[in-house]
């Protein structure tokens, strides 16, 4: 086992990812959620599964998915989160206060 | 806090022989004061509600579902991929590479989501569905503003 390898990867990714917006992403969404441990591993299995294939396909990986279009609809959906939480979390609120 | 002790009160105690001191007296044990207590009203003694207001396990699967492809698109091609796979590529050893970057990415993510908890606790409801949806809004135009320079 390569440890400094290891740990050299680790503080490589830990740090660019600290604020990152995945974390934005995953602190938002865990503030509004309902089920912490949902969010978590389903921020953790999506972030796992992504370095997996960026391990794996190496510099395929680019060349393999429309890394454009991947991303427009990554984007899209986080929008539609956010007017999700805008919108129906109103109707939320006034339901809540009637 | 205002106690001074003054060495004035300091009086020596008679100072008994302690070797009978813990012989029990044969009146300590009157059960006078002692009834027997009725268990049925402790019984009913409701618990303290700590755990938040159950999910159901669908609903809990489309949290997961919804995080889990959202981060995933937002994630492929992105910087930490990018980093892995060069390391990956550069070391020769991908499955160390990927046991360090997939511990701090379960780190990061533990991390902010213990935060977006800290925080609920603290904000209310509905300022932080307002502050929630702005952090998204923002993440999605980083991802726009990626495509766009890319």
């Amino acid at each position: 086992m390569d440890w400094h390898l290891l740990g050299l990867s680790f503080a490589t990714v830990f740090l660019s990812e600290l604020g990152d917006k995945s974390q934005l992403a995953a602190i938002a969404l865990s503030g509004s959620g309902k089920s912490l441990r949902a969010i978590f591993l389903g921020a953790s299995a999506a972030l796992l599964l992504a370095s997996f294939l960026g391990v794996i396909l190496g510099e395929g990986a680019s060349q393999l998915l429309p890394t454009e279009w991947v991303k427009t609809i990554a984007a899209i959906g986080f929008a539609g989160i956010a007017i999700k939480l805008l919108w129906f979390g109103e109707q939320e609120a006034e339901s809540e206060q009637t | 806090m205002v106690s001074v002790k003054s060495s004035i009160s300091f009086v020596t105690p008679p100072s008994e022989p302690s070797t009978f001191a813990n012989c029990p007296s044969p009146e300590a044990e009157s059960s006078i004061e002692a009834p027997p207590e009725r268990q049925s009203e402790n019984s009913s003694q409701e618990l303290p509600s700590e755990s938040p207001p159950e999910v159901s396990l669908a609903k809990e699967l489309q949290i997961f579902f919804s995080t889990f492809i959202t981060i995933f698109l937002a994630e492929l091609g992105d910087k930490t991929q990018v980093t892995t796979l060069l390391m990956s590529a550069e070391s020769h050893a991908p499955w160390v590479v990927f046991a360090g970057a997939g511990a701090a990415l379960v780190a990061t993510s533990l991390l902010g989501v213990l935060v977006g908890h800290w925080l609920s606790k603290r904000v209310s409801q509905r300022t932080l569905e307002v502050a929630a949806a702005m952090m998204l809004l923002t993440v999605s135009l980083l991802l726009v503003w990626d495509v766009v320079q890319a």
